[in-house]
């Protein structure tokens, strides 16, 4: 419950916010640490700046390339390399869990308010296991 | 009376900044009846638009309920139609117009979404976390959400589309801060301007404080005596100006025998008396009354009325300090006050006056055995009409080291030697001016500031006499050898050295005083008992009583000077000196003629055989004891 509380107080206060790197990398912060794979969680983004994020925090190993990482951040669907396109993936926009169908769960702003999305199905195929703390943020499919 | 000035400067200063304060919040008051105007209007035009639209998508719809309303919008072509419907809302200053629905799961998701940009799919998910959401859905009220004035988004108007009474959906319209911004920079100047003239006239006004903090600090140690903590003479000079002496009585307190306590115990165990003694005065005394070190061993003490009877706090204080028991360094100081008290001194011209009358009593009070206080009773003081600034100007001079005395020889022109000299009194004025006795004298007669004059007299031809070992002469009356004290300043001295008294001559001065023949001899009997010598001053200028004379055994008889000074001429005054100089010579008595201002008053004299002279044809007084090859010049 106070992941919840932390998660959407987090949102609540940066909503309206600018986006920053700094506040995308708290939220994804925030829903990696309430998620599991069967390894060891190694992030990689399209978002040199997000990377930067993750190892000042240093809750996360992050990776320079692609393929040493469990986990991709991406921005854009064209920054994925081949090799990776079978990794996890988290999108940073709701159109990319449509383009992307590896992608399991996205953060973007909707009318200056912040949201997440996973979409379950998705996250089991990926083997990613989710904890109830985040059920408010789970959907069956992408509307 | 700069201070006032500051005081009103402040006070205009505080006046401007409450107006300044004042018009800021009058003017952030009006922004905010502006915004909330606008917000109503606002408000008020959308809820309109947004029943109307409301009502038309019931009714041609013919939603029933919640699950109608997703039914009916899942259709592709009504969710257009009334999606165009709802952008015909759209305006510069209405962001987003959205129908959310809450799903069985508590979660709200878009059914609708007239918005031009950051248009959201149907059934998409929106996390919105504010209260207002739910309580739009409970209470089937329009509910406004104040956005944080960010991402341009100023407040969230929510309402509820109701069929048949059940809340099935809200209409969600973002309204931007367009206008409220318009206003807020618009009047962000004026707001920023207000804002600088109070932190400038807060900073003037911190100045001031500050000045004046200094000022009190200042004032505080200026007017405080650092070791009783009560105050100075320096507030005595303030309280003339402020001070109504019709609402208080004064007393001047002095301790008794302070100057034996300080030569015998030292100066620290003086201190510690006056400490100590302070102490039991502030204790005794209420609030309004005030305390003041008048110098020394001496307080004055203005006793206000409200606080009862001034003779039962001086009593109280008399009664105090005599049954404290002092200890310091191991030993037990015995010590008591005397007390002068005047309880009408709003009766006299000024205070100096009554602090003078005040010194009087308190004279008395020594003079009667002293641990007592005496009140002012006016019919048994004589009027008076002296300056009545001259017991505090003796004070300051006493306190400030500013007494000295200069001597004049007599000289004994048989032999051509100098005899002795004749101390004679001074105060250097605090711009340096040599103020002489018979400007000072006469005003403090009678009063206790005279033999604390007299003490110091005592004492600087004391210590004059043991540094030179020459003879010198001490002019005192007849009131200061009856003084307690100066007797035992006396006694104690001469005592415990005979080699000093005997070069020691106490010039009495011949006057109606001496009211008490057998007090007068036995006054004298005591000097001769210590080794020092009499003389009768001004001898045949006032009561002279010839048998009283022989009776003292004094060692010299001074002649007057308004006997001597036209001797030359008058035949009168010559013929008066003859008959006072054969006298003397007939009872044993040596002769001294004053006043001896020229060569023919000289011859004159040399010609009766008086013993000794002294003049300004010999020498002037100095400041020095001067040599005889210095006289004459």
């Amino acid at each position: 419950m106070k992941i919840v509380a932390g998660i959407l107080t987090l949102l609540f206060t940066l909503f309206g916010h600018e986006h920053t790197d700094d506040i995308k990398a708290d939220i994804l912060e925030k829903v990696f640490t309430n998620i599991s794979i069967n390894k060891e969680i190694i992030i990689w983004s399209d978002n040199e700046n997000l990377i930067l994020e993750f190892k000042a925090k240093a809750n996360f190993a992050t990776a320079s390339k692609c393929s040493d990482a469990s986990i991709l951040i991406l921005e854009s669907k064209q920054n994925i390399d081949k090799e990776c396109q079978e990794k996890a993936i988290f999108v940073m926009n709701y159109a990319l869990l449509k383009d992307i169908p590896q992608s399991f769960g996205a953060i973007f702003w909707k009318k200056g308010r912040p949201n997440i999305v996973i979409i379950a199905p998705r996250a089991k195929a990926n083997s990613i296991k989710i904890s109830e703390k985040l059920d408010d943020y789970l959907e069956e499919k992408i509307w | 009376m700069v201070k006032s000035k500051d005081l009103v400067i402040f006070s205009l200063l505080f006046v401007l900044g409450i107006s300044f304060a004042y018009i800021y919040n009058e003017i952030k008051t009006t922004k905010e009846d502006i915004f909330t105007r606008v917000e109503r209007d606002q408000i008020e035009h959308i809820s309109g638009i947004l029943q109307n639209i409301e009502s038309d998508f019931i009714s041609s719809l013919g939603i029933k309920n919640k699950d109608d309303m997703l039914e009916k919008l899942e259709n592709n072509e009504n969710r257009k139609k009334y999606e165009h419907i709802a952008s015909l809302l759209m305006t510069p200053n209405i962001k987003y117009a959205y129908i959310l629905q809450k799903d069985e799961t508590g979660r709200f998701r878009f059914l609708l979404d007239a918005s031009k940009t950051d248009k959201a799919g149907f059934y998409q998910k929106f996390d919105v976390n504010s209260p207002e959401y739910m309580r739009a859905y409970a209470t089937a009220k329009p509910q406004i959400i104040k956005q944080k004035n960010i991402e341009n988004l100023y407040i969230t108007l929510l309402h509820p589309i109701i069929s048949n009474g059940e809340v099935i959906a809200l209409f969600s319209v973002d309204i931007t801060t367009e206008i409220q911004d318009l206003i807020h920079n618009s009047v962000e100047p004026l707001e920023n301007f207000f804002i600088i003239l109070i932190v400038i006239v807060m900073l003037f006004m911190l100045l001031i404080i500050l000045q004046l903090f200094h000022y009190f600090i200042t004032r505080k140690r200026v007017f405080t005596d650092p070791l009783t903590n009560t105050f100075n003479r320096n507030y005595l000079e303030e309280l003339l100006h402020v001070i109504n002496l019709k609402n208080y009585g004064i007393a001047m307190l002095d301790l008794d025998k302070f100057k034996s306590i300080n030569d015998v115990y030292g100066h620290q165990t003086g201190d510690y008396i006056l400490i100590q003694a302070s102490k039991i005065f502030k204790a005794s005394i209420r609030a309004g009354d005030i305390l003041v070190r008048y110098g020394g061993e001496e307080f004055l003490l203005f006793i206000h009325n409200r606080n009862g009877s001034a003779l039962d706090v001086c009593e109280r204080i008399r009664e105090s300090i005599f049954l404290g028991e002092y200890f310091y360094d191991g030993n037990e100081i015995k010590t008591s006050v005397s007390i002068g008290l005047h309880k009408h001194p709003s009766l006299e011209k000024n205070l100096h006056e009554a602090i003078k009358i005040a010194d009087k009593m308190l004279y008395l009070a020594k003079k009667n055995g002293r641990n007592r206080v005496e009140i002012y009773d006016e019919k048994a003081l004589s009027e008076e009409n002296s300056s009545s600034k001259d017991i505090s100007f003796i004070k300051e001079a006493l306190d400030e080291e500013r007494v000295v005395c200069c001597y004049q020889p007599i000289y004994d022109y048989k032999s051509g030697e100098i005899y002795k000299y004749e101390s004679l009194v001074r105060i250097i004025a605090s711009d340096g001016r040599v103020v002489l006795p018979f400007e000072f004298l006469p005003q403090i007669k009678g009063t206790n500031m005279h033999y604390k004059l007299t003490q110091r007299i005592l004492h600087i031809v004391f210590e004059k006499v043991i540094e030179s070992k020459k003879n010198i002469s001490i002019n005192i009356n007849f009131s200061d050898l009856t003084n307690p004290d100066i007797q035992e300043t006396i006694v104690s001295t001469l005592s415990n050295n005979s080699e000093l008294a005997s070069k020691i001559t106490f010039e009495i001065l011949e006057s109606d005083e001496i009211d008490d023949v057998e007090l007068f001899k036995e006054k004298t009997s005591m000097l001769h008992s210590l080794g020092a010598k009499v003389s009768i001053d001004d001898f045949g200028s006032g009561y002279s009583n010839f048998k009283t004379i022989i009776d003292i055994e004094a060692n010299y008889l001074k002649i007057d000077g308004s006997l001597i000074q036209n001797i030359d001429i008058n035949i009168k005054d010559y013929k008066v000196a003859k008959s006072i100089i054969h006298f003397a010579s007939q009872s044993n008595m040596k002769t001294v003629a004053e006043f001896v201002h020229s060569k023919e008053v000289f011859d004159k004299l040399v010609e009766l055989n008086v013993d000794y002279m002294q003049g300004f044809y010999i020498s002037q007084p100095k400041a020095t004891l001067i040599e005889k090859e210095e006289l004459f010049l």
